[in-house]
């Protein structure tokens, strides 16, 4: 290979030859992972009251309701819509409603006198009063019944309890749902539990279309390593994207049985564990870094290598590794993305973390160690373990993108 | 814990230290470890994240790396670990794969803790056998470690940051 032969590998230009990297393009899709915050978003609800109103008091009630409960100002309810007519209700709530419904007179306008705009005086609506958590039932309508209209015609408020999400929905179809299941709910187009949506779309549509041909070279570094007995099947790829230059920074397979020290290979469980793929091709880009900012002509294999196996270990792994591509100005994985055939365990997931990876593909979900997926389960090895690594920005200091990589 | 008991953990934790000293002066974050099987020590580590420019070569993987390059991997179901500040959740993992049987450490870490500090990896669900965890030994000594780290940053940083913005940076990406 001529020097400019190598120093044009690993580097693609608008298309990405999966030829020429020997593979095929795997066919599939990607879907986000849920975070934490997320999944607690959308199983966590809470008790709220609801009471029966005309219309045209709709307002007053609420009036009455910020002097009655002054701790509503701190509660965010504002995925909840307050005044929301009968056949924007579930199903189940209109039948109650409707079974429930009080006969209410003809009422006064509050303000005296009626106008054309004003919603027909015999109008229904039903306001959701407040979390119950914030004032007893028989509180609530106490000081409901000491004001119109309830106190004009003579009606004992109707507050039953009913359960609502507790947090905001983070996209529209889930707002739908829980209108559907629960309450009339509002969506803005935020997510205050993870990725904005249109962050995550735009790098979505960004990687999806090589995504599988660095999934498939990921697996032909596992291959490459398990069929030669020194590893699990398992392999990663770390990729340069910007704009549409791709650069194939690293690529590893696992080598956990390669053996330490002078002992030949050995499938002793668990191995070793720092031999993992993700934490082999993180080595790699920080050896390629130091290569590069030391301007070292080539790497100085040491003792840690060995025993790390930082260093490469097949055909696959040193056609990326030999080659000087990394950007020059980065900082760690900063800006990188990690491609793997199986979700990486929890200290991987943290190595990736800790890297400050942009983003995270993965193909096989491993419920007894991943570290990425999420679930509505309580944690346990058949469950999976549901730490989702990859986005606690409250407890852990970096935060990136992750996907699962769903076959076609 | 008896007398008797502590000092001997004490012994080991002040090794711990002096590898954090170490850390110090070569301008890598002041976290230090030792390993102790059979009362012996048969590994050393320090944070060497900077020299290796890899964010994953914490005190405990440089340690690992050293014994392994002597020892099999099953000598560590038999060893104990420690360690000036608590294990961050990968190094938690590691430990816990790897079979460690005990961990005791210094200070903890409420920005990447596994062993308390944020999560409980050393306890938590997993096909790998969980290991008890001992804090707060030198709790002081560990943390004034890394004050001077701090400091010493702070000093050579080209232009002024306020204590606080430096010991966010530290946390974020060294410990
Ligand atoms: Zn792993
Ligand atoms: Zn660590």
């Amino acid at each position: 290979m001529t020097a400019s032969q190598t120093a044009q590998h690993g580097i693609f230009h608008g298309h990405v030859d999966a030829q020429k990297l020997g593979v095929t393009p795997k066919k599939g899709r990607l879907v986000p992972l849920r975070t934490r915050d997320e999944i607690r978003a959308a199983t966590e609800l809470l008790d709220a009251y609801v009471v029966e109103v005309p219309a045209v008091f709709a307002s007053a009630v609420l009036n009455v309701i910020r002097i009655a409960i002054p701790n509503i100002r701190d509660v965010n309810i504002q995925h909840l819509r307050r005044v929301v007519h009968l056949s924007f209700l579930p199903e189940h709530l209109q039948q109650t409603f409707i079974a429930s419904a009080q006969t209410w007179p003809s009422p006064e306008h509050p303000d005296g006198e009626a106008r054309a705009s004003d919603p027909n005086p015999t109008e229904i609506r039903y306001l959701l009063v407040s979390p119950a958590s914030l004032i007893a039932s028989q509180d609530l309508v106490a000081a409901l019944a000491r004001e119109p209209p309830f106190s004009i015609a003579n009606i004992v408020p109707h507050v039953i309890t009913i359960p609502v999400p507790a947090l905001a929905p983070t996209s529209a179809e889930e707002a739908q749902q829980w209108s559907e299941k629960y309450w009339s709910i509002s969506y803005k187009n935020t997510n205050p539990y993870g990725p904005h949506p249109s962050l995550l779309e735009r790098n979505q549509a960004g990687i999806e279309p090589y995504a599988g041909t660095w999934l498939a070279l990921a697996k032909v570094a596992g291959g490459q390593m398990s069929g030669r007995g020194i590893g699990a099947n398992v392999g990663c790829a770390i990729v340069h994207k910007e704009r549409k230059e791709h650069r194939v920074i690293a690529v590893a397979g696992d080598a956990r049985w390669r053996g330490t020290g002078d002992s030949k290979p050995c499938r002793e469980e668990p191995g070793n564990v720092m031999a993992h793929a993700a934490m082999r091709a993180i080595g790699m880009v920080a050896r390629k870094r130091v290569r590069l900012e030391q301007s070292l002509d080539e790497l100085t294999s040491d003792a840690a290598g060995q025993i790390a196996c930082d260093v490469p270990l097949s055909p696959v792994e040193n056609s990326f590794f030999s080659v000087d591509n990394l950007p020059s100005t980065g900082y760690l994985c900063l800006d990188l993305d990690i491609y793997l055939t199986h979700e990486p365990c929890v200290m991987c997931s943290m190595a990736i973390l800790h890297s400050r990876f942009r983003r995270c593909v993965f193909e096989n979900a491993v419920k007894a160690t991943g570290g990425l997926m999420t679930s509505k389960e309580s944690p346990s090895v058949e469950n999976g373990l549901g730490y989702g690594i990859f986005w606690r920005p409250a407890e852990l200091n970096w935060k990136f993108l992750a996907w699962h990589w769903e076959n076609e | 814990m008896d007398e008797e008991e502590r000092q001997y953990h004490e012994n080991f934790m002040r090794e711990a230290i002096k590898m954090a000293e170490l850390a110090l002066s070569s301008d890598e974050t002041p976290v230090g470890c030792v390993f102790v099987k059979d009362g012996e020590i048969i590994g050393r580590g320090m944070n060497e994240t900077n020299k290796t420019l890899n964010g994953t070569r914490h005190a405990e993987f440089v340690a690992l790396i050293q014994i392994l390059s002597k020892y099999p991997i099953s000598i560590l179901q038999s060893t104990d670990l420690y360690v000036t500040v608590e294990p961050c959740v990968m190094c938690a993992s590691a430990l816990r794969q790897y079979g460690i049987r005990a961990v005791y450490f210094g200070c903890w870490n409420d920005r990447f803790g596994g062993t308390g500090g944020v999560l409980n990896i050393h306890e938590d669900p997993s096909i790998d056998k969980p290991y008890p965890v001992h804090g707060g030994i030198f709790r002081e000594e560990a943390i004034n470690l890394l004050r001077r780290f701090y400091v010493q940053e702070n000093s050579k940083a080209p232009e002024p940051h306020s204590k606080k913005t430096r010991e966010l940076k530290l946390l974020e990406s060294s410990v």
